[in-house]
């Protein structure tokens, strides 16, 4: 099947040809530093959902580990093989039958909404738009479940535009670690590297895809962990719907298309969280969004434990998981991290392999994925940082006696620039969206429900001047002077 | 550069008449003639349908610079054009009768696309379509007279619709190559065959027209057409063609106007919106169809949403994402069906694409930069920019770009109306009306202050000025010093370089409005001023609105 090509100078041109069969993957992962370029030879073949077009080569890269899927069997080129293999056992039938059963809803949503005659129906179906949770544990393939049934509604030619939501905090959506966040999707979303999963947020360069130019809601979350802080996560999360809510109020046609929310693992695991904050968030998202669907990723007892929670209201079904999914360690982590940081202000840069000449990376030109953020001195006055809840709280038996705790989980505390254990230096910075300019509409705590329209990194302060370097996406002004710290770090 | 100094004059002596239309009028003539020598062929039909409106744009209704300026200038361009048929001094030329054809139509058009149920603008339309293909095969010089007498009193009908016109589609900066012509009408073969009814010429669908008048020696020759053989052809349906009414009829009978169910022969960007117009419907229940056929195979598939169906079917999902959707983009993949509804969205997605590709090579060696994630209230607002939403490269931006634009205009404008004067004592019973607009400052007590107000006012040089009206004048005075500059030195020396040549298809949106009859459109403004004091309207969006260039209000003040 494969044939290595000699090239005049000596040199070993890697290049393989794969034939698939029909509903078989080819299944790759990348090492640090290493690229991979994929040509559908000829064929139908999708990575996660979207189609590949054929005769175009494909880039992947940044640790990339993914996989190029046929229903109807397809030739592929590749170039650069990694850790790769063929496999046959796939679950994507089953995720093929959710998707034509969420169909099967937008439609007879879209039908009401219009006021179509029913003859063709079920009288007692499920008329309301899929909303889904996909819950899961610890590498079941949940982002890569939202991805290709988002993908696979936006392909149906009907002009579907599902709300895809990020609650991961650890993820971070289309911004940066430590957000949530949920923008709507008009066009498939491309798979090229782990740092932007589900697409990309606008850029000022054009992109083909609109998916590598998405407009997303964001808030500022600042952990990784659920359990740092579920209280404000809870808040966020009643946020980002009550405005998904709005909007589709705005667009009754959007709105039929649904909702799909990739959790983090910790709602599923049982392990470390008690399961009552667990619930809690579960059912925040519940709530939310308005869920009428969970799908409970390869986890028996968490279907469970989900249809004895809202088996009486909704639906909850169990999918298989992928066996492609790769166990995924700390450090990958950490390692993805970075490059989402670096991709969100420098854009994504992959080296295609040596032989390969002209590619495209997430289904556009590489050349123009490339990013000059900026990066610029401003005094400690003209931004005000905020932390939310207090980083270490003195045991209550410390206080005076009488003496009432005045600093909560969701309490806004400013951070000095000035005083050496602000701990801003090199870190994340979540800009805010500004106040509500009606004075007389301002509240106490309207800090926690301001959305963020970017981040920022701290790369250098100068205390004797009471002046700071921060690095900016780009050269527009810091809106809201304002931002919240978080505790992500990072140092190019 | 030359085109919008002409607009400057055309507006000035338009809309203040006295004095600038007489001092104007001695060198009017030269200057036009000279000017139209010089210009390109764009250039050229602009400056005729603007000399058209000269015709009755003075405030009694007359000519604007005197009718024997208007004589001279229509006879220097048209009479002059001996290439065309019958093109002998004197008489009437075909291109004349061409230029003011279309100028009536252009009108009609617009008229129609104000009111797109009115039947008669419709009507008018395609009899002046017509009237178009016959003229351009060749008529006799009676017909050119009469055609153009029936022309002039259509054209002078009142038309309401016209002032309130949308400013024209954007997309119609003329295109010179997609005017093509229909196949010549077979008149000749006919009147050699006259025994037989003659077939109806029926232009062929795919022809698309500029909207904008091409002069005759732009054209492909007609091949010679004897005229009387067009009369003998016209005679054969059996209405003689002595009056233009006949004529009329004679088109009618023989079934060519009313035949073509959408004009076929109108301007590109109005046939492209009168078509978007007649077929919403059809497109719409095209999409419905669609969207119920969907429906019907998506329901058809019988797999409901439990452990054991999700597992245990075999999904027909091949059809649902491939079969079903033949055509795919050989750029991104995405798919499309291959009726006529699939074929729209691929072509929509195709320049999109272009577009796209387009704007990465002009963008080549330019940084990007991550945007900040837009607003709330924007993102809950944001609903469906492009419904059919592949791909869209600029959108959200420049409409929220357009959101802010707006936005900041309109708090501008706001902080400019709470700019006030305090009447000095004694003055308040003395109405003082702003310079620029004419119009009296109106007088207000301040509660607070416990004094009487002039709103939204500003003191300048002891001259007190609508503040509004002044900073719309002193943001359009730069432009307009450095046009009047360009103006006089390309007056002064007549050999005036390349460099002055005008581009002139950008400004079209903003001019063409200025074809209107020009005392309603000044009293239009006039009105449009009066109600801005009870509206925070957006002062940009008053200009476009109302379709004056800003630099009138200027030329009002001068």
């Amino acid at each position: 099947m494969s044939d290595s090509l000699q090239h005049l100078d000596g040199t070993q041109l890697d290049t393989k040809e794969w034939v698939l069969e029909a509903e078989t993957e080819y299944r790759f992962e990348l090492d640090p530093g290493s690229s991979l370029a994929i040509k559908l030879a000829h064929g139908q073949a999708e990575v996660f959902g979207a189609e590949l077009a054929e005769g175009k080569t494909y880039l992947f890269g940044a640790e990339c580990k993914a996989a190029v899927f046929t229903w109807q069997g397809c030739t592929l080129e590749i170039s650069r093989p990694s850790t790769e293999y063929v496999s046959e056992e796939t679950p994507m039938a089953a995720y093929a039958n959710v998707h034509i059963a969420f169909e099967q809803m937008r439609v007879r949503a879209l039908r009401i909404l219009h006021g179509s005659p029913a003859s063709d129906d079920d009288p007692n179906a499920n008329a309301e738009p899929p909303r889904v949770l996909v819950l899961g544990p610890e590498n079941s393939g949940k982002t890569t479940v939202c991805k290709i049934l988002t993908n696979y509604a936006v392909r149906a030619g009907q002009n579907w535009s599902p709300t895809l939501v990020n609650v991961d905090p650890s993820e971070g959506g289309w911004a940066v670690p430590g957000a949530i966040s949920a923008a709507p999707i008009r066009s498939p979303i491309a798979t090229a590297s782990p740092a932007n999963p589900l697409g990309s947020a606008a850029t000022s360069a054009p992109t083909a895809l609109s998916s590598n130019a998405l407009i997303p809601l964001s808030y500022w979350y600042g952990h990784a962990e659920t359990k740092k802080n579920p209280l404000l996560l809870d808040r966020l999360i009643r946020n980002l719907g009550e405005n998904i809510g709005e909007r589709d109020d705005n667009d009754p046609e959007g709105r039929v298309s649904g909702v799909i929310v990739d959790t983090p693992s910790s709602f599923a695991s049982s392990s470390g969280t008690a399961p009552d904050n667990r619930h809690t968030l579960i059912k925040a998202c519940v709530d939310a969004f308005r869920i009428n669907v969970i799908l409970v990723v390869g986890h028996e007892k968490l279907n469970v434990e989900m249809q004895r929670l809202f088996g009486s209201r909704f639906t909850v079904v169990k999918i298989p998981k992928s066996g492609g999914v790769v166990e995924l360690d700390h450090s990958y982590r950490e390692r993805v991290r970075n490059y989402q940081l670096h991709t969100y202000m420098y854009g994504q840069k992959i080296d295609p392999p040596p032989d390969v000449t002209s590619a495209m990376v997430g289904g556009e030109a590489d050349i123009d994925l490339i990013l000059s953020p900026s990066s610029c001195i401003i005094k400690f006055g003209e931004l005000a940082i905020y932390r939310i809840g207090a980083e270490s709280l003195a045991p209550s038996s410390a206080l005076p006696i009488g003496a009432a705790r005045t600093l909560s989980e969701m309490q806004p505390v400013l951070v000095d620039p000035a005083s050496s254990s602000s701990g801003l230096l090199n870190s994340i910075l979540a800009l805010l969206a500004p106040f509500n300019p009606d004075e007389s509409e301002r509240y106490d705590e309207e800090i926690l429900d301001l959305n963020v329209i970017g981040f920022l990194v701290v790369t250098n302060i100068d205390a004797p001047h009471r002046k700071m370097t921060i690095l900016a996406p780009n050269q527009g002004s810091l809106a809201g002077k304002t931002a919240l710290l978080g505790s992500f770090d990072w140092q190019e | 550069m030359k085109l919008p100094a002409f607009y400057l004059l055309d507006a000035m002596s338009k809309n203040v008449y006295e004095p600038y239309a007489r001092h104007f009028a001695p060198f009017v003539l030269g200057l036009f003639l000279e000017t139209y020598q010089q210009v390109d062929q764009a250039t050229r039909s602009k400056m005729e349908e603007m000399l058209l409106t000269w015709r009755t744009a003075s405030p009694t209704g007359k000519e604007l610079f005197g009718v024997i300026q208007q004589l001279a200038i229509e006879r220097g361009i048209w009479g002059s054009d001996s290439n065309s048929t019958g093109g002998v001094s004197g008489q009437i030329s075909k291109a004349q009768v061409l230029s003011e054809l279309e100028f009536t139509l252009s009108q009609k058009e617009r008229a129609l696309q104000a009111n797109a149920w009115d039947t008669t603008a419709q009507k008018h339309v395609q009899i002046l379509q017509q009237l178009r293909k016959l003229v351009e095969a060749g008529v006799s010089q009676d017909e050119l007279r009469q055609i153009l007498s029936q022309l002039r009193s259509l054209s002078q009908s009142p038309q309401p619709a016209t002032a309130a016109a949308p400013s024209y589609p954007a997309s119609s900066t003329p295109s010179v190559n997609s005017y093509q012509y229909p196949a010549q009408p077979s008149y000749p073969r006919q009147a050699a065959q006259s025994i037989f009814p003659p077939p109806v010429p029926q232009p062929p669908p795919s022809t698309t027209y500029t909207s904008y008048p091409l002069p005759s020696n732009n054209q492909p020759k007609a091949e010679p057409v004897d005229p009387a053989s067009l009369l003998s052809s016209v005679k054969s349906t059996g209405a003689p063609p002595t009056d233009i009414a006949g004529l009329y009829s004679a088109l009618l009978k023989a079934g060519i106007v009313h035949a073509t169910g959408t004009p076929a022969g109108a301007g590109a960007a109005t046939a492209s919106e009168d078509t978007a117009i007649a077929s919403s419907m059809s497109s719409e229940n095209l999409s419905r169809d669609a969207a119920r056929a969907y429906r019907k195979s998506v329901l058809s598939q019988n797999i409901k949403l439990t452990n054991v169906d999700i597992t245990k079917k075999r999904p027909n999902i091949n059809h649902l994402l491939y079969d079903r959707l033949p055509a795919q983009c050989k750029q991104c993949g995405v798919r499309f069906t291959d009726d006529t509804l699939g074929k729209k969205e691929m072509e929509d997605h195709l320049d999109m694409h272009f577009r796209q590709n387009r704007k990465a090579s002009q963008n080549i060696g330019r940084g990007h930069s991550r945007s900040w994630f837009v607003d709330l209230q924007d993102w809950v607002h944001g609903g469906r920019v492009d419904v059919k939403g592949k791909g869209r490269a600029d959108g959200p931006r420049s409409t929220n770009n357009k959101a802010t634009l707006a936005a900041e205009a309109a708090q501008r404008d706001a902080e400019l109306r709470t700019q006030f004067i305090v009447v000095p004592p004694g003055d308040e019973a003395k109405p003082i009306s702003c310079p620029i607009c004419k119009e009296t400052l109106k007088t207000e007590f301040l509660e607070d202050d416990e004094e009487w107000v002039w709103k939204n006012a500003v003191r300048k040089d002891d001259k007190i000025y609508h503040a509004t009206c002044h900073a719309e004048a002193m943001s359009s005075m730069h432009t307009l010093a450095t046009r009047l500059r360009q103006d006089m030195s390309s007056r002064s020396r007549s050999g005036t370089p390349d460099s002055l040549r005008a581009t002139p298809p950008k400004s079209m949106p903003v001019i063409r409005p200025s074809l209107s009859p020009s005392p309603d459109s000044k009293r239009a403004t006039l009105k449009r001023k009066a109600n801005d004091d009870d509206y925070n309207v957006p002062s940009s969006v008053k200009v476009e609105s109302n379709g004056t260039p800003p630099m009138k209000k200027l030329a009002l003040a001068a």
